[in-house]
């Protein structure tokens, strides 16, 4: 059996053992889930009162609403928590209990973060979709599936994205003894340069170049942008070479230093 | 077990060397400012130039007291830490590869560190180790059956792991490590914290791993009773060097040459005829009972000088207790290294 297909075996069985073991805590990804939504909502009223009393903005009321309503969605989808458990993992040598056995050390991850995902989409689409029955007159629907054909790639190289970008902050625990600040501040940039608090339509014109070709921006601004906005087929074309290009010299980066960390490995701990 | 010299040995270290590098930090505000800035950089030698073979199926302990380098060079050993210096090859492999071929031929059972999912029962941890190893559903079932009958462990399987006692834990522990059939098991420190019952359930179980499927056990224990049972040969690793590598009965006569000798007397005896004879030291009397150090081949004549002294009730010879020759060791290692 191949390297991958073996690995992809493990991914299924810890997966369905992650569901079973998150399937109790029911209240919780609940409660999770409206925090997760509450925000683009809030963000929503706030622009559209804006737009209702006058403000001029570079885009308009349908691309504002279906920007906000899709937001909490591609927000799930793509991120990530694993950065902070790994370096953990990484820095109290627990790391090791999976190093002697012939797995990815990364597979446990993988299956958190896709049963978390799995499991959040049964309480995160009936919220969305309520919000989006309500504000269904003022919104951008792609007509034909291609978007959102295009929409779910992006979502999936997204989230492969902001994975790596975790996978590399992580690994820098095997040198440094805390990358809590490094984690921290990778989530607070994010938010900011990733469109999930402000859409990066509304940034200044002078900062334009910089926020539409940094990583960040592809990790939620870009998904959301392929239904919100209007595109052209070049402007997708650009946007999908960039967003795979971070997703591969990202990935060759992660993987260089991770195999370096490995290297520096102190196994801490009997 | 007796071990098949003409084949190559599964684990062969040449001068194997392991540094680490840190830095000191004076405790309290200061340090930790001071340290921002500035730091002070050492270097410390872990395992230091250590050569040694294991053939196919022996069951060695590594013995050393606290620091002394014996789980840095098991860590070594399993792949989890990369070697300074030095030629190391485990079943034909450089273990720090990693490569799928060495880490599905070893299993690493670390007494303080779980493998086990703490939230699902035990037998979805084995279910993933099926997958993981890619077993057959025969091979699988197979050694589950095996194994939870040696351990007695077919009523934990499907109970939530974290609900398990921690003997129950270390069984299960042991299952999830072996289930593949590993062709060494590298234990370190696995009856750390069991209750006796616990302590000796394992050691016979692996003592049963050992001789049924000729499974190479290298086992790291501060239990000297573990050693006794389950070792043929241990090796000292102390300051990072290693300074015994032999049999059991080996060390106890370097580290103790002498015989321990307790004679019990119907009456109060005169111990006085003792004292000069050649090869007897540290003689203690007490009332009717004699205490006393005798060189082991003089122990013959000295028994026979004990039976005229009085009329004797019971007389009893034993070689050192092994924790006891241990501590001496690590005691006298200890007093040197700090006199140094």
């Amino acid at each position: 059996m191949s390297t991958v297909a073996r690995n992809l075996r493990v991914v299924r069985r810890m997966t369905a053992a992650e569901i079973a073991q998150q399937s109790v805590y029911r209240g919780a990804w609940i409660i999770f889930m409206l925090a997760n939504i509450c925000m683009p909502i809030i963000s929503l009223l706030i622009w559209r009162t804006a737009l209702s009393n006058g403000a001029q903005l570079p885009v308009d009321e349908r691309y504002i609403t279906t920007y906000f309503v899709l937001l909490g969605f591609v927000t799930m989808a793509t991120s990530s928590w694993m950065a902070a458990f790994l370096a953990n993992d990484i820095r109290l040598g627990k790391l090791s209990s999976w190093m002697v056995r012939p797995a990815s050390l990364l597979v446990g991850f993988v299956a958190n973060n896709l049963s978390e995902k799995f499991l959040k989409l049964f309480a995160l689409v009936p919220m969305i979709g309520i919000v989006w029955w309500i504000f269904r007159d003022s919104m951008n629907i792609p007509a034909g599936p291609g978007r959102w054909a295009l929409f779910a790639v992006s979502i999936v190289l997204g989230a492969v994205l902001v994975f790596t970008i975790d996978i590399l902050i992580a690994a820098l625990a095997f040198w440094m003894d805390d990358v809590g600040a490094l984690v921290q501040a990778r989530v607070i940039i994010s938010s900011v340069l990733s469109g999930a608090v402000v859409p990066l339509a509304l940034m200044p014109t002078w900062s334009r170049g910089f926020v539409d070709h940094q990583p960040f921006r592809f990790t939620v601004s870009f998904p959301v942008e392929i239904v919100a906005g209007q595109l052209t087929g070049r402007e997708l074309l650009a946007g999908f070479g960039i967003q795979l290009g971070y997703v591969v010299v990202l990935g060759v980066i992660a993987r260089l230093v991770w195999s370096a960390g490995i290297r520096a490995y102190s196994a801490v701990g009997a | 077990m007796t071990s098949a010299h003409a084949l190559p040995p599964v684990i062969a270290a040449h001068d194997l060397t392991k540094t680490y590098t840190f830095h000191q930090q004076r405790a309290g505000l200061g340090g930790a400012l001071k340290s921002l800035v500035k730091r002070k950089y050492e270097t410390r030698l872990a395992v230091d130039r250590v050569t040694f073979d294991i053939e196919r199926g022996e069951v060695v302990g590594l013995l050393g007291p606290n620091g002394a380098g014996k789980t840095t060079t098991l860590k070594m050993l399993s792949g989890l830490l990369y070697k300074t210096s030095g030629d190391l090859e485990v079943l034909g492999h450089t273990p720090s590869d990693r490569k799928h071929d060495y880490l599905r031929r070893i299993a690493l059972v670390m007494g303080q560190k779980t493998m086990l999912w703490w939230d699902v029962p035990a037998m979805e941890s084995l279910l993933l180790h099926k997958d993981m190893y890619g077993l057959s559903t025969a091979e699988f079932d197979r050694n589950v059956a095996e194994l939870a009958e040696l351990l007695e462990v077919e009523h934990l399987l499907n109970v939530q792991v974290r609900k398990t006692s921690l003997g129950e834990r270390m069984k299960l522990e042991l299952m999830a490590a072996l289930v593949h059939g590993p062709e060494i098991l590298f234990l370190d420190e696995p009856t750390i914290g069991l209750d006796v019952v616990a302590k000796a359930r394992v050691r016979t179980f692996l003592a049963d791993v050992n001789r049924r499927r000729g499974t190479t056990i290298l086992i790291t224990s501060h239990d000297m009773d573990d050693i006794e049972a389950l070792c043929s040969r241990v090796m000292i690793i102390d300051h990072g060097r290693l300074q015994f590598d032999g049999g059991l009965d080996d060390l106890v006569r370097t580290a103790q040459p002498r015989k321990l000798v307790r004679a019990t007397y119907a009456t109060p005896v005169d111990g006085a005829r003792l004292e000069g004879l050649e090869g007897v030291t540290a003689v203690e009397v007490s009332g009717q009972t004699v205490k006393l150090q005798a060189d082991r081949e003089r122990a013959g004549f000295v028994m026979e000088q004990l039976t005229r002294l009085g009329p004797l009730v019971d007389l009893d010879v034993a070689d050192a207790d092994v924790e006891d020759i241990m501590r001496d060791l690590f005691l006298r290692r200890s007093t040197l290294g700090d006199a140094s």
